[in-house]
């Protein structure tokens, strides 16, 4: 089992945060092998973040580190859609924000359409916390991991005044359809 | 064991910390910064010291001088400030000095391209200061291998009385990955020889018969001395060839005569081959990927990397490449390995795969590479 992930945002919007969380569980909490790169722009600036994981159950199928056939994708805003395109997989899961893309060129794909930047503002009061309803969402959709270790996770790296909103998010995530 | 996820540089400054490494002295260099950033705050926690000083000059030489104090002590850099250490690091190898130095490479030559990553300092690590010596260098490809690597580092830093260095890049810097930690006893943690001799008759440098002198501490009652000229087993100055080449001698044989179990490599798909590819560090990843797409594709094609980049062995590395029809040669720059494996194969079967990529090579241009020779 190999699974390639790929996550796309703007700075600011958490997708290092989400990468961190998804690697904590699947590593240390479900005992998978995970790789992670991060690139990343800054919040004032802008600018593309992204994260490619890479996540198997043996450490000989890891090699190289970046994504070249995604099973999942999240775009979380409108950056390189197209050229994004040639490292999913026909068959891929594709979440997408909808708060900010507004049309997408997957034909293919399975895409989940979502304002996670509304839904985090109605649930949990900021949209602050949208990448934790993405990942509520992809793993409800995905079952790429289970809800209690991404809880779990979340709890270990983020601070403690913060886990309440975060888990909010995500269990908001969860339900989403 | 522990169980984390964490980024490169973490693990290096975890695995010294697992080592018994309690001084760090840095200058911020990207993208080395975040060894010394997470060490600033987990240091203290346990008795251990952090200080940046001004430049790399000065953060190498209080190393040497940790170092003598009794203290394992680390730095770490990029390409630029190596450079800048080469002097100490001559230093450091003179007065059998044992410490860790750090190299996670970034594009060069000068300042180049500090965030992105390269594979260009395989010479200077190995050859950059001015006299005649060798260093072990331990080159990871993964986290967890930096964890472990920098573990080992140590203990042949500590167990040779020698300067070694752990040659990372920006990859392997930043990538986040599963991570095994040690607690204290489940790995092997080597502390230098101390003498046994009473103080009046301590040599500093004279060697026991694996060519390693036993180190005092500054302040346990022996007569210790730091001297970078040429030096007889007391430490004193001497300008006579029969001086000079015993010492010399003996800094260059205390490194080499331990190359069998200084020297590693990792073999995949070793059994069945017609094309080898040997590579290192971050960009043997891609080489073992692209290794696996030519298999699919009906070439025989294996990967032999380097988890040593000094002292070599070249009988090991002409074993492996006897077996091959041809030898390519992955790394990221303009081909510096590639002279090491001429040397221990026929020169007409080995081809330099020089990627001058700054970022870590995919592995269709390494397949491409290949193709090209078939």
């Amino acid at each position: 089992m190999k699974i390639e992930i790929l996550l796309v945002g703007r700075g600011g919007q958490g997708i290092l945060l989400l990468g961190r969380v998804l690697g904590v569980a699947m590593s240390k909490y479900a005992n998978l092998y995970v790789t992670g790169v991060e690139s990343y722009a800054s919040e004032t600036r802008g600018g593309e973040s992204r994260v490619d994981l890479i996540v198997s159950d043996k450490s000989e199928e890891m090699d190289y580190v970046k994504v070249l056939n995604a099973d999942i994708a999240l775009f979380m805003y409108p950056y390189n859609l197209v050229k994004y395109s040639e490292v999913l997989k026909r068959d891929a899961y594709v979440f997408i924000n909808s708060t900010f893309v507004k049309e997408h060129p997957y034909t293919t794909q399975k895409v989940f359409m979502r304002p996670y930047n509304e839904v985090a503002e109605k649930v949990a009061g900021t949209s602050r916390v949208a990448n934790m309803v993405a990942l509520g969402h992809i793993i409800a959709k995905t079952g790429v991991q289970k809800a209690e270790y991404v809880e779990k996770a979340l709890k270990e790296i983020i601070s403690e005044n913060l886990y309440d909103v975060n888990v909010k998010a995500l269990r908001a995530g969860l339900e989403l359809d | 064991m522990r169980k984390s996820f964490i980024s490169g540089n973490i693990a290096i400054a975890e695995g010294a910390i697992t080592a018994g490494m309690r001084f760090f002295a840095g200058y911020p260099i990207t993208p080395a910064s975040d060894i010394m950033e997470y060490l600033a705050e987990r240091l203290p926690e346990i008795g251990g010291v952090v200080t940046q000083f001004e430049d790399e000059i000065a953060s190498i030489n209080a190393v040497v001088g940790a170092s003598w104090a009794g203290v394992k002590s680390m730095t770490a850099t990029s390409g630029p400030g190596f450079s800048l250490m080469l002097e100490a690091l001559g230093l450091a190898v003179i007065t059998e000095t044992p410490l860790v130095v750090v190299d996670v490479m970034r594009a060069g030559p000068s300042t180049g391209v500090p965030t992105k990553t390269s594979q260009s300092d395989v010479m200077q690590v190995r050859y950059g200061a001015h006299g005649d010596y060798v260093i072990p260098v331990f080159a990871p490809w993964s986290a967890q291998e930096a964890y472990d690597l920098t573990i080992k580092a140590f203990n042949v830093a500590e167990s040779l009385r020698t300067p070694v260095i752990l040659l990372s890049d920006a990859v392997i810097a930043h990538l986040w990955e599963s991570v095994l930690l040690a607690e204290p006893g489940e790995v092997e943690v080597i502390n230098r020889k101390k003498p046994s001799s009473p103080p009046d008759e301590y040599l500093p440098y004279k060697p026991d018969n694996d060519l390693v002198p036993p180190m005092a501490t500054f302040g346990e009652g022996y007569n210790v001395i730091v001297e970078s000229l040429i030096h007889d087993e007391r430490g004193f100055y001497r300008q006579d060839r029969e001086a000079y080449r015993n010492l010399v001698k003996r800094i260059v044989n205390k490194v080499l005569s331990r190359v069998d179990s200084l020297f590693e490599v990792e073999a995949y798909y070793g059994d069945d081959y017609k094309y080898l590819l040997v590579s290192f560090g971050s960009t043997a990843r891609s080489a073992l990927a692209a290794a696996r797409i030519l298999r699919k594709s009906g070439i025989k094609a294996s990967l032999l990397r380097l988890k040593t980049l000094s002292p070599l062995k070249l009988e090991t590395l002409r074993k492996y490449c006897d077996e091959a029809e041809k030898i390519f040669v992955v790394e990221n720059n303009m081909g510096k390995l590639v002279h090491d494996v001429e040397r221990a194969a026929e020169n007409d079967k080995v081809i330099s795969l020089p990627l001058l990529d700054l970022e870590i090579p995919e592995p269709k241009d390494i397949v491409e590479g290949v193709r090209k020779w078939l």
